[in-house]
């Protein structure tokens, strides 16, 4: 490379970043200024509304009121990712090493019915997990579980409609962690360790760390903000998340001012969360630089 | 095609653009301090100062001349909610006949897929005083009573719309929100009452039985997620009127509703999907919509669909034309054309919803095919006169109650 | 204590059904798991493709009737459902394409450059996909009102980008991370100029991570609902139409639709998975 090149290479990486990050900048961060100003807003459709600092009680109010929405939005997340996890990493596993040629084929097949539509789906896991649907229809038949037990409209449902809705947002980017892999890392590993277990938990796991992160904060950040699993597969006001308060009182109550400061909260927790996580993982360089 | 018919029509109507630029300037101008209030006050009878298609007649020109109806109309309705032709892709007839009566292409839209959701897509621009890109929109009336309130539709000219005059049934008339009856025009009404599976619940006439702990449906009993129809359906098992309902009252309701929750009697609360969890079996007793029943009815024979001893609700979708449109004078038009009973006789048997234009009813019964003459006998698509004097229309509320209810219902939803 | 005859013949089999088993999970139990995965993911596939071929009685299509082809003989039967289909696979792809490779020029120069303000990046990603939709959606239309750009199948492209960047960035990030540069600094060694190596040596590492950023944008273009609402303007995607159409009765053209969709995806890779066994094999 010529010298008036090598000169510039400072500016590598602003250009590369910078088509990305002003898309971003233009019609991302101008519309969540606007929402942040709106969060200080108070007053009512027909009134107009004002910004006043002096409204940051909006925040203290939305914690306050929506606390145990919040909290049980966590607990969802984080239990539907731990299944989503649970589920994905062998299947990830099993593609990236043992799929041989049908790799794209089971990668597809794992991508592919979110390519249809959301709604379709959730039919279709009605029909399933109904009250006399396919699945608890023949276990009420053969007396295994109780008349009156059901799983639609309880936590559970929305716990795996939101694992389900989530899955290739795991397993894709552990796959394509794991994929990347040395075959003869794992074959000096085996030398080394001998016992398989072993060349996993030093091998193959911490290389795939950076999939396993990626793909965990694929899934909770969104999950933590999801309402639909709630909306139609739970239903009842005990399994209602924030994303749904979230969503009512923007469009049901055009109570604006509270939606975006229940946003903020959310975000700002999204990113402490983020920030903590990648320390514990200790992936910290993904996040916070070299 | 379509995109490009608008994009033409916009140009041409560039000078009405500036008068709506001007207001906006206006608008910006407040929203350096927050947003303004709603851009207009509520409508008058008076005449229209919104941009539309004729220019406003200056001193010199004619005050009779006849204002021609425009290229395209951009029209916002619910999805299926009008009637198709089994062609490929189907057309709508009633749309057809139209464009070639009046040369004008209707832009027809299955935009508004829910009032909350479409409200959220209309309120920046009207907000801001600018037009939404549609002429007409169809909206429940709750829905249609805010917009209203909020100033932001145009009066329909009634000169324009004989059959409108002439045809819509007298109890849309004359409402509190709409005294001169020409802010809206209803597109199709339903009926809110009971909805349930006899075979597993027995035949059922009280709401009463929505509040019973019975083993037969406890658990598998919904109410609606419209705040209107389930408050409505507590008001008259309380013995209050809906159409009168105070702060206390509806405290009173909410409190009512919350006890059917905490009972385990109610499951969930449902939009939409009721009718399929009460196909599929899932539940079995809830507040529904008439129009639902006459369709799940012929998934699972044993619905039924009853109008409690107590009363029920009636709803109505309605046209309304949003301030500032484009094509007002066309979509008065389009109001007029399908109130000709034969177009709502037509529409009416596709959406086999209540008609509220006079005379869809003789119009259907006079049909050929016997499974459409035979429309005309349903009680629950042309209700009688009796059946109309037990139904209640919910007050007209006003912002203040508006958000205060809201409020209270999302509470005991749990959001 | 008496001592039992030992059939030397048989005494080694007793402990190997466990020990069989053992060896027979090892060696599948990871396939078997998979499959059970899959079947899982499939499950609701199976159903939506089931319902495809029903034929309702009324307009809602809950419970099955009885087997027809209707609907698939006029996949387009149901008024506005064709321009809602084109214009959700026009915006999947477009969007997907350009958010990919904007995505991917980032996250490049996430993991490959120290620069200032990398860190501070590197968080910010993640801004957009914790934002609440419904929020985002609003705020982007008040913010194409506020500068007069009217709503259509553009205003839906630019939104659709905006929220795929960050999946693509997190995702490529995770292929790019730990990756073996001293391959590239052997071509460089070599001789190979800076281009000729990206293009040689470090797109086709990467390139599975690229493949898997973009099928997830376009998962997730092709069914929003809440942010293309906002920004839809006169336009009707395929997931508005299902949403509204619900009301009423989602009609079994939908089914169809939907069907089409997944086995055309599914359908080029086993075309191209042969493909490439053929080649091999000549």
């Amino acid at each position: 490379m010529g010298g008036p090149l090598r000169r510039f290479r400072f500016a590598v990486p602003y250009l590369l970043l910078a088509p990305g990050l002003l898309w971003l900048t233009v019609y991302y961060v101008y519309p969540a200024v606007q929402m942040f100003i709106a969060s200080f807003w108070s007053g009512s459709l027909s009134q107009g509304y004002t910004f006043s600092l002096s409204n940051w009680t909006n925040y203290t109010d939305a914690i306050a009121r929506y606390e145990e929405q919040f909290v049980r939005s966590i607990v969802f997340a984080g239990l539907a990712t731990l299944l989503t996890f649970l589920i994905s990493f062998p299947l990830a596993y099993t593609i990236a090493f043992r799929g041989g040629r049908y790799k794209n084929l089971l990668l597809f097949l794992v991508i592919a019915p979110f390519f249809t539509s959301f709604l379709l789906r959730v039919i279709s896991w009605r029909t399933i997990l109904g009250d006399d649907g396919l699945f608890l229809g023949p276990l009420k038949g053969a007396g295994v579980v109780p008349e009156d037990f059901r799983l639609l409209a309880t936590p559970l449902a929305v716990i795996t409609g939101i694992a389900y809705n989530f899955l290739p947002f795991m397993t894709l980017p552990i796959y394509v962690s794991l994929e990347k892999i040395d075959r003869r890392l794992l074959e000096a590993g085996q030398d080394l360790y001998a016992a398989p277990f072993m060349t996993f938990r030093k091998v193959t796991f911490p290389l795939a760390l950076p999939g396993i992160f990626a793909g965990t904060l694929l899934t909770f950040i969104p999950a933590m903000g999801d309402y639909v699993n709630a909306e139609l597969l739970g239903q009842t006001p005990s399994t209602r998340m924030i994303g749904n308060v979230i969503q009512s009182r923007f469009l049901v109550n055009n109570d604006y001012p509270t939606a975006a400061a229940l946003s903020f909260v959310l975000m700002a927790g999204i990113l402490v969360a983020v920030a903590v996580y990648a320390r514990l993982l200790g992936t910290e360089e993904l996040t916070s630089g070299v | 095609m379509s995109q490009r018919d608008s994009f033409l029509d916009r140009r041409i109507t560039r000078r009405t653009m500036l008068q709506g630029t001007a207001l906006a300037g206006v608008g910006a101008f407040l929203a350096a301090c927050g947003t303004p209030p709603a851009a207009t006050p509520a409508p008058t009878t008076g005449p229209t100062t919104g941009p539309s298609e004729t220019p406003a007649p200056s001193a010199s020109a004619a005050p009779t001349e006849k204002p021609t109806p425009s290229a395209v109309l951009n029209f916002a309705n619910w999805p299926l909610y009008i009637d198709q032709d089994e062609g490929t892709p189907p057309k709508s007839p009633t749309l057809e006949q139209f464009t070639a009566k009046y040369g004008t292409k209707v832009n027809y839209v299955e935009a508004v897929n829910d009032n909350d959701q479409f409200f959220g897509t209309i309120q920046p621009p009207l907000q801001a005083g600018q037009d939404t890109g549609w002429d007409l929109m169809v909206l429940t009336d709750w829905m249609a009573i805010r917009v209203i309130r909020l100033g932001w539709v145009e009066t329909i000219d009634t000169a324009n719309t004989p059959n409108f005059v002439a045809n819509l049934q007298d109890v849309y008339k004359n409402q509190p929100w709409d005294p001169q009856t020409n802010l809206r025009a209803p597109w199709q009404s339903g009926m809110t009452g009971l909805g349930f599976d006899e075979a597993v619940t027995g035949a059922l006439t009280t709401l009463k039985a929505l509040w019973t702990d019975d083993a037969r449906w406890k658990g598998r009993v919904w109410f609606l997620t419209e705040m209107r129809d389930t408050v409505g359906l507590a008001l008259l098992e309380m013995g209050k009127k809906p159409e009168e309902v105070t702060e206390a009252d509806a405290t009173a309701a909410f409190a009512e509703i919350k006890k059917a929750v905490d009972a385990g009697i109610v499951r969930s609360f449902l939009g939409n999907d009721y009718k399929e969890s009460l196909v599929k079996g899932d539940l079995v007793l809830g507040t529904a919509w008439s129009g639902d029943i006459i369709q799940a009815q012929l998934e699972k024979d044993t619905l039924r669909f009853a109008i409690p001893s107590e009363g029920g609700m009636i709803w109505t979708d309605n046209m309304l034309i949003p301030k500032g449109a484009q094509h007002k004078y066309t979509a008065e038009l389009m109001i007029d054309w399908v109130y000709d009973p034969k177009i709502a006789a037509q529409i009416a048997a596709y959406v086999q919803y209540v008609s509220p234009v006079k005379g869809a009813k003789e119009a259907i019964a006079a049909n050929s095919d016997p499974a459409v003459a035979d429309l005309a006998k349903n009680p629950l698509m042309f209700p009688d006169d009796a059946t109309l004097a037990e139904l209640h229309i919910f007050k007209a509320l006003t912002e203040a109650e508006e958000t205060s209810f809201n409020d209270q219902f999302s509470t005991v939803m749990g959001n | 204590m008496t001592a039992r005859p030992i059939d030397p013949r048989t005494a080694p089999l007793r402990p190997t059904v466990a020990q069989r088993l053992g060896r027979w999970l090892s060696r599948y139990g990871l396939f078997v798991y998979t499959g059970l995965a899959i079947a899982y993911l499939m499950m609701p596939i199976a159903i939506m493709i089931l319902f495809s071929f029903n034929k309702p009685v009324g307009k809602s299509n809950f419970t099955w009737v009885k087997f027809s082809l209707d609907a698939w003989l006029n996949p387009f039967g149901a008024l506005g459902l064709q321009d809602a289909v084109v214009a959700s696979l026009e915006v999947a792809f477009v969007s997907t394409l350009v958010a990919t490779i904007l995505g991917t020029l980032v996250g490049l120069a996430l993991t490959r450059y120290a620069f200032r303000g990398r860190s501070a990046t590197n968080l910010f990603i993640f801004l957009p996909m914790a934002t609440p939709e419904i929020v985002l959606g609003a705020s982007l239309l008040t913010m194409f009102v506020s500068i007069g750009q009217p709503r259509n199948l553009l205003t839906i492209l630019i939104a659709h980008i905006m929220f795929n960047i960050s999946y693509v960035v997190v995702t490529v990030r995770a292929r790019l991370t730990g990756f073996p540069r001293h391959l590239e600094e052997a071509a460089m060694d070599l001789g190979a100029t800076e281009w000729v190596t990206f293009w040689k040596v470090t797109f086709p590492l990467i390139f599975p991570g690229i493949m898997a950023a973009a099928l997830l944008a376009f998962s997730l273009s092709i069914d929003d609902f809440v942010i293309t609402n906002f920004t839809a303007g006169q336009t009707v995607t395929f997931p508005m139409y299902i949403y509204g159409s619900y009301r009423i009765g989602v009609p079994v053209q939908v089914n169809v639709i939907g069907t089409v969709i997944f086995l055309t995806a599914v359908g080029a890779v086993v075309v191209s998975t042969i493909l490439q066994r053929r080649d091999r094999g000549a």
